[in-house]
């Protein structure tokens, strides 16, 4: 009689495997993907093919230099590309998608160890280095279906600009590829039901989100403000494909609700606070590094060892709910709590200090582009017309200019020396562009200074710097020309047209309202 | 009373194999064998000595003290040695080993109905333990020492395990639809033992024969009742029956009858039923043959010490076009692979299962690192973190895994290894940990005590 093969139990195993888990993984995220590429064209599936091409590429090389077993067939790499791919702009170059998987799955898992092992989350990783080293093709996005915006739905939404939802939520307005909430909600809701993701932290996330908005995004619970922002900025994709990452979140149920809750709460303050729209991938990095913290401290008692079980052990009565609340829970609520009040008490301080300093550097301003006033005094024919404007958008031809306040520079002796205008075009790259717009007692431009410039940093940034600036000086034009040739022309600076657009547009709004408000039109 | 407990698995059943086939009585032709340990405790001291000639129901190993068990001998011949043989551990064991003139002769009392409501509570236990009677279920702690709690009064719940939630196993679902009134004989019996106690009888919902055939026999027994539960693993394990019927969960350092409750299997019952009303000694129980490699898989009644060898060659042998892959003592889930089919059935041996297939090999074939999905905690039936206990493993730190983990809670039922998509070994590393623990705890208190 043959012997038979030993080992130890259980003889039986479920069908489940590693790769049948990445592997549902990937399809979750087709959807997704299948959407990008309808809205976004082929350039799009292109970059999803090269990220996934080059995450599989870079972990069968890994293991092949290192002598290691293929691990490629598991899926994961092919995973961590799709939801990298997913992430970027549609508009990127080729070498972004393929560098920053090289990244995620050479650095960030396979030198930590490979499958379950990487610290934090392998794309989004790739994204923040994508994004700390190239910045601007990373923040190129394709163009609203306004054919004006090209910030992204959540920029303009902390812009204080409205946005449309129902647009965002089908993933059909401008942003990154995975910006589909649907295709997105599809896939992630389909995991939970195969109990591939947990719910405690996706729901959580959303909830912790959602309830910091609330509180403190300013607008209350105003369920479109609300839903504005839980449809943008990737927190659907954080929540049910990111934070979900099975290595980097914790193992006990209540240590996912905490991580969520962190995650949430940590990419609602910097959506508030940080004013940043793409932050949500850095809350759950920075929950990622908090996941082995967690892990050590919440460690669920088994059941026999709880309090509960012990009492009905021993054959005493039930305790009620509010005692079988595990310490960790109101620990953690108390501390969110009183991290919220002390937030807003120290906003509420710190606000008068900060709208003193506002007024000052404003003041500084119109001192720079009227150096002859000693005072500003308030024009009341200016005053009424920017009261008629009710902030609507001034005149046509300028952009989106506003003007937001126009003073009479006075000397000493009360003469008129000058005028300051300030204006807001809402053109600009990254949003706002605020300037003070000085003019001569006979209307000439003096010159120009912002208030507010959050342009693209070496690109849009060159706005305040000579030469650009100084096209600003001394000119006595009735209007400005972009890349004219003219007397009245302006040179653009080189790869921000954009900026330079909205600043020429801006300068132009305030000279139109000096000669068409102020001067009454002479 | 919830139907089931927290955690566990779905493993398909595999019971259709055999689950219509009755029981039948397999007597063997072969020399018997008996291992002196087949139950919880010390091993039983032999009491006969090489060429004495033995009978059917005559021990012929005593217990050893307390916590050990008589082994009882199943057919009539002569000792032919007292000598190691091959067991299902796979170790060699001192064992009797019994040549079997086929004639299997035994006491006329077998037949005779004793009435035992003159027994005191000492005598029934006494007829239990001189029986021989241990857990059949698997465990295979000594029946009498289970009887005997500090406190009978406090006994609420006698609780039949008839869940048999190990797949392919079928044997106890066909003596439930046979034997059902003899359960509840040996029911009503220990029921005497303990006055505040009801009596449950415990079945998966996939037994609805079993359930119909319990349901008619407890009828007119006031103290009794059948419970239906859900069909899930490890439904029959004792904490998990307690979890389901009394609602509690207690440390692996108490015993069941600490918080209250009994459980027996139904065999043990039946055995219980057998050794009090006619003192017919467990020498006999029934056993399952089954697995995708067996033509016949079979439900037997089989006499301890038959060897696996006969009684696979009796359900038809192993499939022509098949390769016997490996071969079980008892279900896929908490059964021991044999490497050899020349070992012993023990009093606690269920079942024989023939795969055709092994899991365990194609697994590993999957096997990658763990990816902290978190599967093995949700299945766990105690609440234990396995993730973290196999990563304390790894860092070699015991002192975590014990006191932090409540690592010696493991029952070893094998979910979380079932479960691991990562197809990792962790019931083996648990058990494995487990007893390098006590072992170590073992020499401590020894030590302590020079």
């Amino acid at each position: 009689m043959s012997t038979f093969r030993l080992s130890h139990g259980p003889h039986i195993r479920d069908s489940w495997t590693t790769s049948f888990i990445m592997h549902t993984v990937l399809l979750a995220l087709l959807p997704t993907a299948v959407v990008g590429v309808i809205v976004n064209g082929w350039h799009a599936l292109f970059v999803i093919l090269a990220s996934m091409v080059s995450a599989v590429g870079s972990e069968w090389l890994f293991c092949a230099i290192t002598k290691r077993k293929i691990s490629i067939f598991d899926g994961s790499a092919a995973v961590t590309g799709m939801m990298l791919a997913l992430t970027l702009s549609p508009l990127v170059p080729l070498y972004i998608p393929i560098i920053g998987s090289a990244f995620a799955i050479l650095v960030v898992k396979c030198c930590f160890g490979g499958l379950g092992k990487n610290f934090v989350n392998p794309a989004l990783a790739a994204r923040c280095f994508l994004m700390i080293s190239f910045s601007n093709a990373m923040t190129q996005f394709p163009l609203a279906a306004d054919g004006v915006s090209s910030a992204t739905p959540v920029a303009s939404l902390l812009a204080g600009k409205t946005v449309n939802i129902t647009q965002m939520f089908l993933g059909t307005t401008n942003g990154i590829i995975g910006s589909s909430v649907l295709a997105m909600l599809i896939g992630g809701l389909i995991l939970w039901g195969l109990d591939i993701i947990h719910g405690e932290i996706c729901f959580s996330v959303l909830g912790g989100f959602t309830l910091m908005m609330a509180l403190f995004g300013g607008q209350g619970f105003d369920p479109k403000f609300l839903l504005a922002h839980l449809c943008g900025g990737g927190v659907v994709m954080g929540a049910f494909f990111m934070a979900t990452d099975y290595t980097t979140s914790p193992v006990s149920r209540l240590g996912q609700f905490v991580y969520g809750c962190l995650i949430g709460v940590l990419g609602a303050l910097f959506r508030i606070f940080g004013k940043n729209a793409d932050s949500f991938s850095y809350s759950v990095i920075i929950a990622n590094l908090f996941t082995p913290l967690i892990d050590m401290y919440i460690i669920p008692k088994p059941y026999a060892y709880r309090k509960a079980a012990i009492k009905k052990a021993n054959g005493e009565k039930r305790i009620p709910l509010w005692q079988r609340i595990p310490k960790p829970v109101i620990a953690l609520t108390l501390i969110t709590l009183l991290a919220g009040v002390a937030l807003s008490g120290v906003f509420t301080m710190t606000e008068p200090a900060i709208e003193q300093r506002r007024l000052e550097a404003k003041r500084a301003s119109y001192q720079v582009v009227c150096p002859d006033a000693k005072t500003f005094a308030e024009s009341d024919s200016a005053d009424q017309a920017i009261a008629a404007l009710d902030g609507k958008v001034y005149g046509t031809g300028f952009g989106k200019s506003y003007i937001n306040e126009a003073l009479i520079g006075v000397d000493e002796n009360g003469s008129t020396v000058g005028y300051v205008i300030v204006v807001t075009n809402g053109n600009g790259y990254e949003g706002d562009i605020k300037m003070s717009v000085g003019l001569k007692a006979d209307g000439t431009l003096h010159s120009i200074s912002f208030i507010e410039l959050k342009e693209t940093p070496t690109k849009g940034s060159k706005a305040a710097e000579s030469p650009f600036i100084d096209q600003f000086v001394n000119r006595s034009v009735t209007k400005l020309v972009l890349n004219g040739s003219g007397s009245d022309g302006v040179d653009a600076i080189t790869g921000a047209t954009v900026t330079s657009s909205a600043v020429v547009n801006g300068v132009n709004a305030a000279l139109d309202f000096f000669r068409n408000v102020m001067q009454g039109g002479k | 009373m919830k139907d089931t407990f927290r955690g566990g698995v779905h493993p398909r059943g595999h019971k259709a194999l055999s689950r219509e086939m009755p029981l039948r009585a397999y007597e063997p032709v072969g020399e018997l064998v008996f291992p002196l340990a087949q139950h919880i405790g010390k091993p039983a001291k032999p009491i006969v000595k090489k060429g004495d000639a033995v009978s059917v129901g005559q021990c012929i190993a005593e217990a050893d003290g307390f916590v050990s068990a008589n082994i009882i001998c199943s057919c009539s011949g002569k000792v032919k040695a007292i000598e190691k043989r091959r067991t299902i551990s796979g170790a060699m064991q001192e064992c009797i080993v019994v040549e079997n003139d086929g004639l299997f002769t035994q006491p006329d009392r077998y037949e005779v109905r004793e009435d035992p409501s003159a027994l005191s509570n000492e005598a029934i236990i006494a007829r239990v333990k001189d029986a021989g009677i241990i857990g059949l279920g698997g465990a295979g702690f000594p029946t009498h020492v289970k009887l005997a709690p500090k406190k009978p009064l406090a006994i609420r719940y006698l609780i039949a395990n008839g869940a048999e939630c190990e797949p392919y196993l079928t044997c106890n679902d066909q003596l439930m639809r046979a034997s059902a009134d003899e359960i509840v004989e040996g029911m009503e019996i220990v029921l005497r033992l303990f006055p505040n106690a009801e009596g449950i009888v415990a079945i998966e919902t996939n037994k609805p024969e079993a359930i119909a055939a319990m349901q008619k026999a407890v009828q007119g027994h006031e103290r009794i009742r059948v419970l239906s539960l859900r069909t899930k693993y490890p439904q029959g394990g004792e904490r998990s029956l307690i979890k389901a019927i009394a609602g509690i969960d207690y440390p692996i350092t108490k015993l069941p009858a600490d918080v209250g409750c009994i459980v027996d299997n139904v065999g043990t019952l039946y055995a219980i039923g057998r050794a009090v009303l006619y003192r017919e000694p467990l020498f006999r129980h029934v056993l399952t043959v089954t697995g995708e490699a067996i033509v016949r898989p079979c439900n037997y009644i089989v006499r301890d010490g038959t060897s696996f060898a006969e009684l696979v060659e009796a359900a038809g042998g192993v499939k022509p076009d098949t390769e016997a892959k490996k071969v079980l003592a008892g279900g896929p889930m908490m059964g021991i692979a044999v490497g050899s089919l020349e070992v012993p059935v023990t009093k606690t041996t269920n079942a024989i299962t023939v795969l055709a297939e092994d899991a365990v090999e194609r697994a590993d074939k999957y096997m990658t690192t763990c990816l902290h999905c978190g599967r093995c905690t949700t299945v766990c039936p105690s609440g234990l973190m396995p993730q973290m206990m196999a990563d304390a493993i790894i860092a070699g730190d015991f002192e975590r895994y014990e006191k932090k983990l409540y690592g010696l809670d493991c029952v070893a039922c094998g979910s979380c290894t079932y479960i691991c998509p990562a197809k990792r070994p962790l019931t083996q590393a648990f058990k494995q940990t487990k007893a390098e623990i006590m072992a170590k705890k073992r020499a401590e208190a020894a030590g302590g005590k020079k």
